[in-house]
């Protein structure tokens, strides 16, 4: 029996191999991300081990939050520490030397006045230049250190984008303005250009204090220890001799410590990637499936024949399975080798979009070939079971039948399962999204799957009416050959669903995606008109980390043509225990320019201590006017605030928690401005008045000033760049499922060549056979793609619904980008059609003829 | 013999062969199917090519019927020589000139009865001549089963429809490749006689390769091949007299 279902495989081993085609490039996404996720934990990993090769011990701030080390918006969780402990600790026992670190955002401006690095990316860092080499990670390449204020050494990466050389003078913004500086030296970070596409400025200790801290204070202390001495002994010793709230570590901890919070943010990344690597999988599943139903149906005479001559059922099963096992080992094998190819794409991408990654070697692990074995095994065998329990059915005596006749769809059980199946994934998705469950993902996710399965399971049921009504102007458009289009895409229902249903997947997750993003802009544009009182918004385009000066929200304010300009800011807080953020704004002013919906208490209460809470938040955590709530400030540490107003509207806030500008400069001094809101004065000529914003802007480079409308596009375009990358990640699953349409309509033109060849020899033309071949393929594809589009439309809804509570006010339909998916995935069916087309109208009339 | 010679028409034939070989392979393996055949079928005349397998007898008429080439020679439907014609020439010459029966799998299963015989009419995009189509219909009892789809008639009545898609487009002339080799006798006969009198009631041409001397026995004719070479012609055959001659040329030489 293996022999023999070796030899078969061997006879249809390029049919096998298109269909495992589908599988591959699903292994193929999933192992390139995880060879992806493996070299670059691995190249980081080393990276920090170079960085804090020469580090021994460090002396830090204890964190001011419970949970730990975690960064939030960049910023370090840690409160700065007295630089009179470098002095102190390098008269301990066995230190060699100490240097104090000291960083915070630095951009440099480039040659062209631009500043370099977007906000939004990689982190433009200002760090301590230190001449002690082991506790350097920078390599001077050009020039020299930096001695004096106005001198910096800037990493290669960044000299080059903003055309930089040593002896240029240039500025670098800071949280304390621009300034104005020379640069003194390029250099390598480790043996990188830049790390990780950040930009990297080195200051002597003391500007690097004026600029980033407090003269007179650190953010940590680096310790090289005497030859022979060991990290923890030193550490231990160094302990003894700091006061409280001061963290001693060793260089490995701290390593450690760096190299895990990468790997979190990298898991984070591999994640978004896994979910498009399964995705093309499931749709790979069902063109497997698709491949085994018609190979099946085609063979039933020859497993009959099996079947007659004494095969068990078993083995007719067993080998069927045998083979599918075939087709999914080799993807698996060749998956794994694209995807290395893969990898080295990705990581590509990821040099074109500025995040360099170190050179470094391919790293492929045991649980990478593990995974993707393991994946186009189970996708393989997992979606040929049935097709061959099928084939163990087949009944001896249909080896004597003149035709293989396909068992008829039982459509009452199938519309019931199908029902019941797509009601239960519903079921999962709507528990997840609107219970208040922990992992949501976890229900949402296999919701969706099966949602696409019982809709699958549907499909047989509805294909044949959509397809009468889909090919319906068909014969008269293209006469004979759209009629035979047309009944061939309704003669065989089930796999027309099936091959559509991979398209409908693809299909589904698109609309869903442009759905979702159309609302979500519509939501920001209506937010903005409705509650947006004032004229400009000033904007640093950052959030959190970076932003400009609070003087210019100053400068603003003293302008003659402004009414009111209140700044917005936000610090890394810890609230009752929970990590959350603060949002402070001018709230003698706020609500001359957006309406924040006080719904009790007054914002005029709001002194130094107090807090506005959104109500929603009050009301579940029972506070009232008056309560006080426990808040801890990273510089400011635990402090009581007073509960002084409740408001409704924190779209343009964007927390739950609102202060005043004075709380911030107790508790959490030197936090950068994200934006300034603007209203104009009465009566003045709006032009004048951006004329005089632009004047007092000009000063920082990072501030643009926006009107209402170039607001709203901008808030609504901030979701561009991930849809971006979202649609190219889908358009994978998509391209799966075009093999799946071909692969599909090569079988049929197979299981029909003898119909074909009569066509032929009656006196259809080989223009009229591609005609029907491709019109039978569009009427599949629009089939598959309006069934996308309708479960599309649900999952975009339901999201829409569920996310009310976030913002989400509107549910607008992006009709052109449904319309333009339909009419590109017809389209796609066309070209999807054009291999099976040609080769069906090359077929010699003769051979088909007498074709078995 | 003698008699047996010529069978000349006073118009010129609906179809000729001139010096027809067909060589498949090279060399070692040459296989010549046919060989220097030279024949002619005459309009309004029933022909019956007979042969053992392997003879040619298909082999001819495929060529004849521009469904495969010629190695060399020349095949005529009326005036028209095929191997001068493009495959685009050589399809629209098969919808519009000739007539198809084959042994098995005639019709596509997913049309009508009626539109599967109206088929090359529709290819062609015109519309059948309805009063021949009337009289075609009728003279296959085929009325009653004109919209069922041929899975649901018996394999008589689908070589019937097969018989009256030939005869629609009134062509030059109607090849029929064993037309009965899948029917019981009796639905054989039904074809047969039916295609006796599309010769005689409606004037049509029809060749027909057979090996069964009962069917040759409804021909006007029958042309004899053996090892790809017309060996024998015989005018009025009758099965006896088919069967003997079958026995003479399967005689050692």
């Amino acid at each position: 029996m293996i022999r023999i279902t070796f030899t078969n495989l061997w006879a249809r081993r390029y049919r096998l191999l298109a269909s495992s085609i589908a599988v591959l490039i699903g292994v193929a996404f999933m192992s390139g991300t995880l060879v992806l996720a493996d070299t670059m934990g691995r190249t980081f990993d080393g990276l920090f081990t170079d960085v804090y090769a020469g580090t021994d011990v460090v002396v830090r701030g204890e964190s001011a939050f419970e949970q730990g080390d975690q960064l939030q918006f960049g910023i370090d969780s840690r409160p700065r520490i007295d630089a009179d402990l470098i002095a102190q600790v390098e008269e301990v026992d066995g230190v060699a030397v100490a240097t104090g670190e000291v960083e915070g955002y630095a951009q440099v401006v480039g040659s062209d006045g631009e500043p370099i690095g977007d906000p939004m990316g990689a982190p433009t860092l200002g760090v301590v230049w230190t001449d002690v080499e082991e506790l350097n990670p920078m390599n001077l390449v050009e020039g020299g250190p930096p001695t004096g204020a106005g001198e910096v050494v800037i990493d290669r990466g960044t000299a080059e984008e903003g055309t930089l050389s040593v002896g240029d003078t240039t500025s670098v913004l800071t949280a304390a303005g621009p300034v104005e500086v020379t640069i003194a030296g390029v250099a390598l970070w480790g043996e990188v250009d830049s790390p990780l596409g950040a930009s990297i400025a080195a200051f002597e200790l003391p500007t690097a204090q004026e600029l980033f801290g407090e003269p007179g204070e650190v953010d940590a202390v680096s310790i090289v220890a005497e030859d022979g001495l060991g990290q923890e002994e030193l550490r231990d010793r160094v302990a003894e001799a700091v006061p409280d709230g001061v963290e001693v570590a060793t260089g490995a901890e701290v390593t450690e410590e760096g190299q895990s919070d990468v790997r979190e943010a990298l898991g984070f990344f591999n994640t978004f990637l896994l979910t498009f690597a399964l995705v093309a999988l499931f749709v790979g599943s069902f063109i497997i499936y698709n491949t085994f139903s018609i190979l099946v149906v085609q063979r039933s005479r020859e497993m009959a024949l099996m079947r007659a001559v004494g095969a068990s059922r078993t083995q007719v099963l067993t080998s069927t399975l045998i083979e599918a096992a075939v087709i999914g080992l080799i993807a698996s094998v060749l998956g794994l080798v694209a995807g290395i190819g893969v990898a080295g794409l990705l990581k590509g991408l990821l040099a074109a979009l500025g995040l360099e990654i170190p050179a470094g070697g391919t790293v492929v692990t045991g649980g990478t070939v593990l995974a993707a074995f393991a994946a186009g095994l189970l996708v393989s065998l997992a979606a040929a079971f049935i097709p061959a329990r099928h084939a163990a059915r087949v009944s001896p005596v249909e080896a004597l039948s003149a035709a293989a006749v396909e068992t008829p769809t039982r459509s009452v059980l199938r519309t019931g399962l199908g029902l019941l199946c797509t009601a239960a994934g519903v079921a999962l998705i709507v528990t997840g999204l609107f219970a208040d469950l922990d992992n949501a993902v976890a229900v949402v996710g296999p919701g969706v799957a099966i949602t696409f399965l019982g809709v699958a399971v549907l499909g047989p049921v509805l294909a044949r009416p959509a397809a009468r009504l889909l090919g319906a102007p068909l014969p008269r458009l293209k006469g004979v050959a759209g009629r035979l289009a047309r009944e061939n895409a309704m003669r065989n229902p089930r796999r027309t669903a099936s091959t559509a249903a991979a398209l409908m997947i693809g299909v589904a997750l698109v609309a869903f995606i442009s759905i979702f993003a159309e609302s979500a802009r519509a939501s920001i544009r209506a937010t903005i008109e409705d509650s947006f009182r004032g004229d400009f918004v000033v904007d640093s385009g950052s959030f959190g980390f970076g932003g400009f000066s609070p003087n210019l929200a100053r400068d603003l304010n003293d302008l003659d043509e402004v009414a009111a300009a209140s700044p917005v800011r936000m610090t890394p807080v810890e609230v009752d225990g929970e990590q959350t953020y603060l949002v402070g704004v001018d709230t003698t002013v706020v609500e001359d320019i957006f309406d924040v919906g006080i719904e009790s208490g007054s914002l005029d209460d709001l002194e130094v201590g107090a807090v506005a809470v959104f109500d929603d938040r009050a009301e579940t955590d029972g506070l009232r006017i008056g309560d006080t709530l426990p808040a801890r400030f990273i510089e400011g540490g635990d402090q009581e605030l007073r509960v002084a107003a409740t408001f409704s509207n924190r779209d343009l806030v964007g927390g739950d928690y609102a202060v005043g500008i004075d709380t911030f400069d107790e508790f959490a001094p030197g936090t950068l401005d994200m934006s300034v809101f603007v209203a104009a004065a009465d009566g003045v000529d709006t032009d004048r008045v951006r004329a005089a914003i632009d004047e007092v802007t000009a000063a920082y480079p990072t501030a643009s000033v926006l009107d209402l409308t170039e607001y709203q596009e901008q808030q609504a375009d901030s979701l561009n760049q991930i849809l971006g990358l979202v649609y190219v990640l889908l358009a994978l699953a998509v391209l799966v499922a075009l093999l799946g349409i071909a692969n599909t309509l090569a079988l049929s033109i197979h299981e029909r060549i003898r119909e074909l060849g009569l066509l032929r020899a009656v006196g259809m033309s080989r223009r009229q056979l591609r005609s029907t071949v491709r019109w039978e393929a569009v009427i599949i594809a629009v089939f598959g793609s309006l069934l996308g589009l309708v479960v599309g439309l649900f999952f975009g809804w339901v999201m829409v619904e569920a996310l009310g509570d976030s913002g989400f006010s509107r549910f607008e339909l992006p009709l052109a980008e449904l319309v333009i998916i339909t009419a590109l995935a017809a389209l796609a069916g066309v070209v999807a059609a054009v291999g099976p087309a040609r080769r069906a109208s090359r077929l010699n009339v003769l051979d088909s003829l007498a074709a078995e | 013999m003698a008699e047996a010679a010529q069978v000349t028409t006073t118009t010129a034939p609906a179809a000729r062969a001139v010096k027809a070989t067909k060589v498949y392979g090279e060399g070692p393996t040459e296989v010549r199917a046919i060989d220097g055949v030279d024949v002619e079928f005459g309009r309004g005349a029933f022909t019956a090519i007979m042969g053992p397998s392997g003879s040619g007898k298909s082999t001819l008429m495929h060529c004849m019927a521009g469904l495969d080439r010629l190695t060399s020679g020349e095949v005529y439907i009326g005036d028209t020589e095929l191997s001068s014609l493009s495959d685009r020439e050589l399809t629209h010459l098969r919808r519009d000139q000739i007539g198809f029966v084959f042994q098995a799998f005639n019709l596509v299963p997913t049309l009508s009865a009626l539109q599967n015989i109206t088929l090359p009419m529709i290819l062609a995009g015109r519309k059948p001549d309805e009063d021949w189509l009337d009289q075609v219909i009728d003279a296959v009892h085929l009325r009653d089963r004109l919209a069922h789809k041929p899975a649901q008639l018996s394999g008589g009545q689908q070589q019937r429809v097969a018989v009256a898609r030939a005869l629609a487009t009134r062509p030059e002339i109607v090849f029929a490749d064993e037309p009965t080799g899948n029917l019981d006798s009796r639905a054989g006969a039904d074809i047969l006689t039916f295609m006796r009198r599309a010769v005689d009631e409606l004037g049509q041409t029809i060749v027909m390769v057979t090996h069964d001397p009962l069917s040759a026995g409804y021909a006007d004719r029958a042309v004899f091949l053996v090892d790809g070479k017309v060996v024998d012609e015989m005018a009025e055959p009758t099965p006896a007299r088919v069967i003997d001659e079958i026995k003479r040329l399967g005689a050692p030489a």
